[in-house]
């Protein structure tokens, strides 16, 4: 014991009177690193502290004013309504809870030019009782804001109030009048207050008014959304006990025909609805960790390198090799605590910037959600420092090996000792990582909570044969190095030719700290371009209407009032109409997880009159007794392993329906999958008359543009778009959904071209003899600058060759597996050959650069 | 939201003694606002008139009472109240959302002593007309949130179910043993100057109480008497007073008594304050401001809110009947019986008390409210 406390008082001695010594002479190098590191840890940090304040709402909207719910009551035998309120006006005289009906609608804010400026979630609670919630006494929340009469505070129906950050973010003030679009409808409303303060982080697109105004403004007459319970004694939250006897006793209390279920069985739904999307945006923001740790490795053997006489002088003293295995450790855990906190500030600065485009991916694929603002927890923190740490600890183990086995002897002889790493330049490693990638994605899928399946295999095998590729990046390097020396016409050629075909263990890290970042960025290419290729087929197939009709400014998932029937019924009597087909859409339960149960025009469907991509086309599979006939997207059928036709049962509002596949037809909308049923069939099982768009088909030589813009006239709460209008707005949603990814990918490529920077700055120092010999030889400025010019972009080459054989096998993972997998999508595989042209000639040209300025700086130093 | 209860409080309270110091004003048909207003002369016409009176501004509904177990020692107090405040006059004929109406706000506030466990529970609802209040015209019909009271026909008894926080239930059937009493000269409660201000204050000061208290799975059975009020108007009083102390007490020898005094901010009372003797048959007889004497005996300062309340007070009154000087010593039966409703700011403690007399013999039971002593009722009152 005496002698660890010996060794460790040696260790922290020698890092400061050693280590950080050398920290201090080049400080630009260790701060590059550390920033590198704070990269990394903030790309992941960012990542998940974005994706917690997009995905407030797993949640409920109206969380943020009338508090966290505990219970919802739902009804067995439909939507539920004003109507069950009588029904439960028992169970609601208990003051142990608080019964909360709500009712949640979309709502687009206009600007001055009356086009859609934000989307807004407006949410209609019954204000007079708001003032019992505990939230909203707790956070002194008022309405009333000193109005005389206790009737004023509701004020006429047109008023709503908005929190303080939608005020502050659209510059509203109390009593503004405001134009927003409806269900479909214009309507000028009041802002009656704003609740809350700056500290009160409440959504930013969340307006709320009173139930019944809501209820009629949507003209959906005494509906609801849900009906919450908020139990009164929230200090006793935390006691399971308290919580099921409460549970307990409104079961008991509750009349046939409602069930009661806990709030967060509905978050966890709705999170795991997110989960696939989620997972893989934290797998892929571990990239640039990735090629961080590469950097750290890479940087810490150039400083052994460099240390190398020293460490000898301390062995031949004495010094133990487990003392300085310890001091290596002890710097790479510096390096790592010190860039994990810069992560954690650059983690938060990514996150500002990332939130919103992850909530609108959220709003446009899943369900309606707001941000929050971004908080940085001390979990975060946590696990921020635990990662830089990690990694750099891990990177720093082989260097600390490396340092612990320096022969004192051999060095102070002989001047020099460099080992490097064998393993580096054995193929075999790398080669068996293939193998193990392979052989990982014959692992099945496991299913996730919300129904979603991980496809574990595939990232286990992306991993595998990303190691591998960096791993064999080196014979990549070596064997072109050797196929370009004969080619090697001038003297400059041949020196750097030469020096890459002695593959050091320099040249291969940093080969492979590139490859990393290249195979990823190249995979992603090929998949995000795919993808686009897929949905602008799909989109040339399934989109031939002449008028695409929806509620003007909604574009989210969630909270939809859709076209009323009556706007339809007026849409269909428009002159210039051959036929219209209506879409109408409701989440259901399916087997496992949420799915979504259209109605659609089936004699439209079956006419041909509207265009399908088939994968399975009706006349397929036989209509089965019992079940209503159903064509599903792809998604669907692998989701709930139909694609050989069979019957799913889902739980809808009206109670267990199952469906028959009749067609299997491809769709990209979400990863839910979706089974379409009849209109009437659909209307009888929701309840509900709102379709969510219509298309219009106008009979042939209409002029569809004046068609359009007269429409647009008559009806001004919705929107009306060409089919060119409308894939240029969709393309934009996909453009918006893989920014974020692109961003990522972007953090990935620089931090390996800042480790490109630095391993040749290290291959310079390692390589100082050979610099003097060659200077002494006669070698010029400019010739050493081309030189190394040459010997960066060669590595770059390597690099980029490896990386893209690499990236093609993780783009087949990409689209063959992970995405069939995790979304039941089967997209057209599709080589972005120009994107990959423009990295490589990108990569070659900054590797250039980074030889030239690197061979400048030691010119410099020198 | 909270102001209204104090205003309402505070107004149906008070001056039902002004008619006694100012000449007869005949009050309009209806307020300025729009509101009907109470009429001299009423005869009230039971049991419909105890139910809801919906073209009026203000209504409520008092009880408090004390009870004790069949079957043990033990012994409870219970106060309920719902307000009932009518919305915007040019509306009210208006068709009203069934659910969420807009043209009647309910408050309910419910507390319950539990004397033998020394346990003060009580909560506060505030629910507007629809879903979860409603009050009927024809006869005392009333749900209010946690609080439901109907009027037994058959039995001539009120029915009623408090729920109290904890899973706890109190069901009674109330049966008035005393004639309603009829506050004020041609039955109408005088507020002050204005010719609107007044109202039809009526009282059961006695009604026998039988029930059951249900605490989970545990029922007690229950006896007791409670005492009743029944106010309505339509105008708001304005004054400069800083709060009251009220009290309804039932003595054992079959009277009541009801003493009230408005404090003005330099401590002393109102001219208005006074004392009430019901005698045995429902006959009553008062004295005023500077007939009787309130006097703190001992504060309590509580410890949720921190406001300190005289608890426990002597009145010394001359019996206007038998002209003797008597003493109602009132002590709390339980300290902490403080109502902070939803929101501490309006605290108020209203609580059950036994009743000595200047010997120390306890003579009876009483209900002692205590209001105003946060931040004074001025200013929100003007």
């Amino acid at each position: 014991m005496m002698r660890f406390f010996t060794e460790s008082r040696v260790a922290l001695l020698l890092l400061r009177k050693l280590s950080l010594r050398h920290w201090r002479t080049s400080w630009g190098s260790y701060l590059v690193l550390i920033a590198i590191v704070s990269i990394g840890v903030g790309a992941f940090s960012g990542i998940r502290q974005a994706i917690r304040a997009a995905s407030a709402n797993f949640s409920l909207f109206n969380e943020a004013v009338s508090g966290r719910s505990d219970f919802l009551i739902r009804s067995a035998q439909g939507p539920i309504s004003s109507h069950d309120l009588e029904s439960l006006a028992a169970v609601a005289a208990s003051p142990d809870w608080h019964l909360v009906p709500v009712i949640e609608s979309s709502v687009a804010l206009l600007d001055e030019s009356g086009a859609a400026r934000q989307q807004l979630r407006l949410i209609g609670l019954d204000l007079l009782s708001l003032g019992n919630l505990p939230n909203f006494l707790e956070r002194n929340f008022d309405i009333s804001e000193g109005s005389g009469d206790w009737w004023s505070a509701l004020g006429p129906s047109d008023q709503v109030w908005i929190t303080h950050s939608l005020a502050r973010g659209a510059g509203l003030a109390k009593d503004d009048r405001i134009e927003i679009v409806f269900g479909g409808l214009l309507r000028t409303i009041t802002v009656a207050g704003i609740l809350g303060g700056p500290a009160d982080n409440l959504p930013e697109d969340l307006m709320i008014a009173d139930l019944p105004s809501v209820q009629s403004w949507a003209k959906r007459p005494a509906e609801l959304n849900r009906i919450e319970v908020v139990v009164a004694d929230t200090n006793q939250r935390a006691n399971r006990d308290f919580l099921a006897a409460i549970e307990a006793r409104i079961q008991a209390q509750l009349p046939d025909g409602y069930r009661l279920e806990p709030a967060a069985e509905q978050a966890a739904k709705r999170a795991s609805m997110t989960e696939a999307f989620r997972l893989n945006l934290v797998i892929l923001s571990l990239i640039a960790m990735l090629v961080a740790a590469y950097l750290i490795l890479q940087a810490l053997d150039a400083a052994v390198v460099r240390r190398r006489h020293e460490i000898a002088t301390l062995k031949s003293l004495g010094l133990s090799a487990r003392v300085l295995f310890a001091l290596s450790l002890l710097e790479a855990s510096l390096i790592g605590l010190l860039g994990s906190i810069g992560g954690l500030a650059v983690g938060h600065l990514l996150a500002l910037g990332a939130v919103h485009l992850l909530a609108d991916t959220v709003n446009t694929l899943y369900f309606a959600t707001s941000t929050q603002a971004i908080q940085l927890s001390a979990q975060d923190c946590w696990i921020g420092l635990s990662l830089g740490m990690c990694f750099s600890l891990l990177a720093g183990w082989l260097p600390a090996r490396d340092a612990m086995q320096t022969p004192p002897a051999q060095i102070l002889a002989r001047g020099d000792w460099s080992p490097g790493f064998a393993w580096l330049r054995r193929p075999q490693i790398g080669l068996s990582l293939l193998a193990l990638g392979g052989l990982a994605l014959l692992i099945p899928p496991p299913q996730l909570a919300g129904g979603a399946k991980m496809a574990l295999g595939g990232f286990l095998a992306a991993g595998c044969w990303i190691f591998a590729g960096a791993l064999l990046s080196g014979q990549v390097l070596t064997r072109l190095a050797r196929l370009l020396q004969p080619l090697s016409p001038r003297v400059v050629w041949r020196i750097a030719v030469s020096r890459l075909a002695d593959g050091s263990s320099r040249h291969r890290l940093a080969v492979a700290g590139l490859v990393v970042a290249v195979s990823m960025v190249t995979g992603m290419f090929q998949m995000v371009g795919s993808f686009r290729g897929t949905i602008e087929v799909w989109f040339d197939v399934r989109f031939q209407a002449d008028l695409y009709v929806s509620e003007r400014g909604v574009t989210s998932q969630g909270n939809v009032n859709g076209i009323t029937p009556e706007v339809l019924q007026s849409l269909s009597m428009v002159p210039e109409l051959a036929f219209m087909d209506a879409l109408y859409i409701e989440q259901v339960e399916g087997p496992i997880g949420v799915t979504t149960l259209a109605g659609a025009d089936f004699s439209i469907w079956e006419e041909g009159r509207v265009e399908q991509i088939w994968l399975s086309p009706p006349g397929t599979f036989t209509e089965i007794e019992g079940a209503e006939p159903a064509y599903v997207s792809e998604t669907f059928a692998r989701r709930f392993n139909v694609m050989d036709g069979g019957i799913v049962e889902l739980s809808t509002t009206t109670g267990p329906r199952q469906v028959a596949v009749m067609g299997i037809f491809a769709d990209y909308g979400n990863e839910f999958g979706a089974a379409v049923v009849d209109v009437p069939v659909w209307q009888e099982w929701t309840q509900r008359q709102r379709p969510i768009n219509t298309t219009l088909y106008l009979q042939p030589d209409v002029t569809v543009n004046t068609v359009r813009d007269r429409l647009r006239l008559e009806y001004p709460g919705l929107d009306f778009r060409n089919s060119q209008e409308l894939r240029t707005l969709a393309l934009g949603i996909f453009n918006d959904t893989f920014r974020v990814t692109a961003a990522l990918n972007g953090i990935g490529i620089t931090v390996a071209f800042i480790g490109l920077l630095l391993g040749l700055m290290a291959i310079f120092e390692e390589s100082a003899q050979t610099w003097r010999t060659l200077k002494q030889l006669g070698i010029s400025y400019k010739q050493l600058l081309l030189t190394a010019g040459i010997e960066g972009a060669g590595i770059a080459l390597a690099a980029y060759i490896s990386g893209t054989l690499m990236g093609l096998a993780l783009g087949a993972i990409l689209i063959k597996v992970i995405n069939v997998q995790s979304f039941g999508w089967s997209l057209l595989w599709q080589l972005p050959l120009g994107s990959f042209a423009l990295l490589g000639l990108m990569m070659v040209t900054t590797g250039f650069i980074c030889g030239v300025g690197t061979a400048a700086w030691w010119h410099k130093k020198k | 939201m909270h102001m209204w209860r104090i205003l309402i409080i505070l107004y149906t309270l008070a001056f039902n003694s002004l008619w006694a110091e100012l000449e007869w004003i005949q009050p309009p048909a209806y307020t300025d606002k729009g509101y009907r207003v109470p009429q001299p002369d009423y005869q009230p016409n039971l049991p419909k008139d105890l139910g809801a009176h919906p073209d009026y501004a203000i209504e409520w509904w008092y009880w408090v009472g004390h009870l004790e177990a069949i079957d043990s020692d033990e012994s409870f107090g219970f106060q309920s109240t719902v307000f009932r405040l009518a919305g915007d006059p040019q509306q009210l004929d208006a068709s009203d959302d069934a659910h969420f109406g807009r043209n009647q706000l309910y408050m309910s506030h419910l507390a319950l002593s539990d004397i033998s466990q020394q346990r003060y529970t009580h909560a506060e609802r505030i629910v507007r007309n629809g879903w979860q209040a409603n009050a009927a015209e024809q006869g005392l019909q009333i749900s209010a949130g946690p609080i439901s009271a109907h009027w037994n026909k058959p039995a001539q008894a009120i029915e009623m179910q408090l729920n109290y926080p904890g899973d706890t239930h109190l069901t009674m059937t109330m049966t008035p043993r005393k004639p309603m009493l009829i506050f004020g000269e041609r039955g109408l409660s005088r507020k002050g100057a204005d010719p609107a201000a007044v109202s039809w204050y009526w009282t059961y000061s006695r009604l026998d109480v039988t029930g059951t208290l249900t605490r989970g799975d545990t029922t007690i059975a229950l006896q007791g008497m409670a005492w009743m009020d029944h106010e309505i108007s339509s105008s708001q009083l304005g004054g400069d007073l800083d709060g009251w102390d009220w009290t309804a007490i039932h003595l054992d020898n079959g009277t009541e008594l009801k003493a009230y005094r408005l404090r003005r901010p330099n401590g002393g009372s109102d001219p208005w304050s006074a004392v009430y003797w019901i005698d045995a048959q429902g006959q009553h007889h008062s004295v005023y401001a500077e007939g009787f004497k309130w006097k703190t005996v001992s504060t309590w300062t509580s410890p949720h809110t921190g406001l300190r309340y005289p608890t426990e007070v002597k009145i010394l009154a001359t019996n206007p009947t038998s002209r003797k000087l008597e003493t109602y010593h009132l002590r709390p039966k339980l300290d902490d019986q403080e109502f902070t409703g939803n929101a501490s700011s309006n605290a108020y403690w209203e609580g059950a008390c036994d009743v000595f007399d200047a010997q120390g013999k306890r003579i009876g039971q009483a209900y002692l409210e205590l209001a105003g002593y946060g931040d004074g009722l001025r200013g929100k009152l003007n």
